[in-house]
């Protein structure tokens, strides 16, 4: 069939990928809705940790329905069934939580200092080799600098404690939310596509099962890398021998989360633990240092396009580019917000774009404006 | 907690939708999650539901009004178009004597429903006869019902294979028949 031959819905409908021009105000898009989500964390933070209990959840209340219960019943069951066990949960810990506070300023001053240790260990060694380092006495100076920034634990301690404290109803939020989205996500979808014309209806059909694709697999994939990532990590400290291994690699994957500094945090942490309970074994926390970037390598190679980076379909150099945008527009939580946020942008501006580069579906919705308009005053 | 999967009476609505043909043989359970996916639309008389050659994303289903199927004259107006709209219906009345025009078809008949199956163009454009209002399944959701709820979908699926064989028969017959009078 030749161009000439197209009927005016054929030529309407051929279309060229997203231009320049969509991809600016995409990039300029997200880089907007960082700025807004960092001023409302508050409730950004506990929306986000709801997508994620939503998507956890989601099997369960399917499962339900599909055994014959209806969508409000399977989804308070199944947020009841969640917040029972997580309580269940909490009360059988609470003893150990309580145990651990006692002695938490102890515990974390201990790792702090067999941290530091480590690290003057490392720089004497480094000095043994490198007369220049030893005459630039760098061991020395980096413990003089860290004594003299880092302060009393207890200093660190209690901004954190009084911020989670701020926290917690905010958090508290989330499983209400999830609950929301569970029970009524589908007549917010319904009640959204009802607000679009008819011209566009398929279309926006089309975009809005594309973000519930994009954000369900990202979240899906999220939730699948922390679990490949706590259990390799779990694993390879267990090997080392290095206590609680799985409760290590379960934080260092939470912590995962945030692109770079979530990462750094937690291999700071696998060589505090590991210089601190090996404290006459230097090499226990080579190795856990080894481990934590071998498990990188295999996360950022493997597992994370196996399960996030595949979701999203960005281009690898799109991905690194927006978390540094991220990060310089939003700070911690940009760099945290920016891969999903972006995706979901892309696809409503390549959708908008789309439809409004479309001349036959803008000509058909005027077309029905005017029927409607004719209808409307046809007994005038 | 056992009266919660207690088979539910089916309203009006869900009867509705089991008179059609494509769920008939959905059970009531099966139906409401059927229901959750599907949209409503209303068109006035005259306004384009899709055109030929777009992109297809739903299968279309005549709840109330009429709808017209029509094919653009140049090319071939006969084949494709006729495969997915002239049999679609369950009962077409085809127009005589006007060729572009294929078929007008009424409540509880479908259209569009190779859009469920891939992401091929429509082969004729849809057009409200007179005010009408449609049920409309998206494929995407058809697909993620083959993932989560092989069951249903596998049943709506035997439908729509039952109705394009229906069709491929019918097509055949007539191909045969204009031959012999030829």
């Amino acid at each position: 069939m030749n161009g000439s031959n197209h009927s005016p819905a054929i030529a309407g409908s051929v279309h060229n990928g997203s231009g320049p021009v969509v991809w600016a105000a995409i990039i300029a898009a997200t880089c907007l809705l960082l700025l807004v989500f960092q001023k409302m964390l508050w409730l950004v933070v506990p929306f986000l940790l709801a997508l994620i209990l939503y998507y956890f959840l989601y099997p369960a209340v399917r499962a339900l329905i599909y055994r014959g219960m209806s969508r409000d019943a399977a989804a308070s069951v199944v947020t009841l069934a969640f917040l029972v066990l997580v309580i269940i949960a909490g009360v059988a810990l609470m003893p150990w939580v309580a145990r651990q506070i006692v002695d938490w300023q102890n515990t974390v001053e201990r790792y702090a200092e067999g941290g530091m240790r480590l690290l003057d260990a490392s720089l004497r060694a480094l000095e043994a080799h490198w007369p220049t380092l030893a005459r630039a006495r760098l061991a020395d100076t980096a413990a003089a600098r860290l004594a003299q920034g880092a302060g009393s634990v207890g200093d660190h301690l209690e901004p954190i404690a009084i911020g989670i404290l701020a926290w917690t109803p905010s958090l508290l939020l989330a499983p209400f939310l999830a609950f929301f989205f569970l029970r009524d996500g589908r007549r917010f979808k319904r009640f959204l596509s009802a607000a679009v014309p008819n011209a566009f209806f398929e279309k926006t059909l089309f975009l809005l099962h594309e973000i519930d694709r994009t954000s369900r697999a990202y979240f899906q994939g999220l939730i699948n890398l922390t679990v490949l990532d706590t259990l390799t990590l779990g694993a390879g400290l267990w090997l080392l021998g290095i206590p609680g291994p799985l409760a290590l690699g379960l934080t260092c994957a939470v912590l995962a989360w945030v692109p770079y500094v979530g990462s750094i945090l937690g291999g700071l942490l696998v060589v505090l633990v590991a210089a601190t309970d090996f404290p006459d074994a230097p090499g226990m926390a080579y190795w856990a240092v080894a481990l934590f970037v071998g498990v990188r390598l295999l996360d950022d190679f493997v597992y994370m396009p196996l399960t996030i980076g595949k979701s999203l379909e960005l281009h690898p150099l799109v991905t690194v580019l927006m978390i540094f945008v991220g990060g310089a527009v939003a700070g911690v939580p940009g760099l945290m917000l920016v891969l999903p946020v972006l995706g979901v942008v892309m696809v409503i501006g390549e959708t908008i774009g789309l439809i409004v580069t479309d001349p036959r579906l803008m000509a058909r919705h005027r077309h029905a404006r005017a029927l409607r308009r004719e209808q409307a005053s046809s007994d005038l | 907690m056992v009266s919660l999967f207690r088979p539910r009476k089916t309203s009006p609505r869900l009867e509705r939708l089991h008179s059609l043909s494509l769920f008939v043989n959905l059970t009531p359970a099966e139906l409401q999650i059927v229901d959750g996916l599907l949209h409503e639309r209303e068109y006035l008389g005259g306004e384009v539901i899709f055109d030929e050659g777009e992109e297809g994303q739903a299968i279309y289903i005549v709840a109330a009004g009429e709808v017209l199927i029509s094919r653009h004259e140049n090319g071939d107006a006969g084949g494709a178009a006729h495969a997915e709209h002239v049999a679609g219906a369950v009962h077409p009345r085809r127009r005589q004597g006007d060729s572009g025009q294929l078929a007008q078809l009424g409540p509880g008949t479908f259209f569009g429903e190779l859009a469920l199956l891939d992401n091929s163009p429509r082969s004729a454009q849809a057009r409200a006869v007179m005010p009408c209002q449609l049920i409309v399944f998206f494929r995407d959701d058809f697909v993620g019902l083959l993932d989560t709820h092989a069951r249903i979908a596998s049943k709506i699926s035997r439908q729509l294979a039952c109705h394009l064989g229906t069709r491929m028969r019918n097509m055949a017959l007539a191909v045969g028949a204009h031959q012999h009078m030829v």
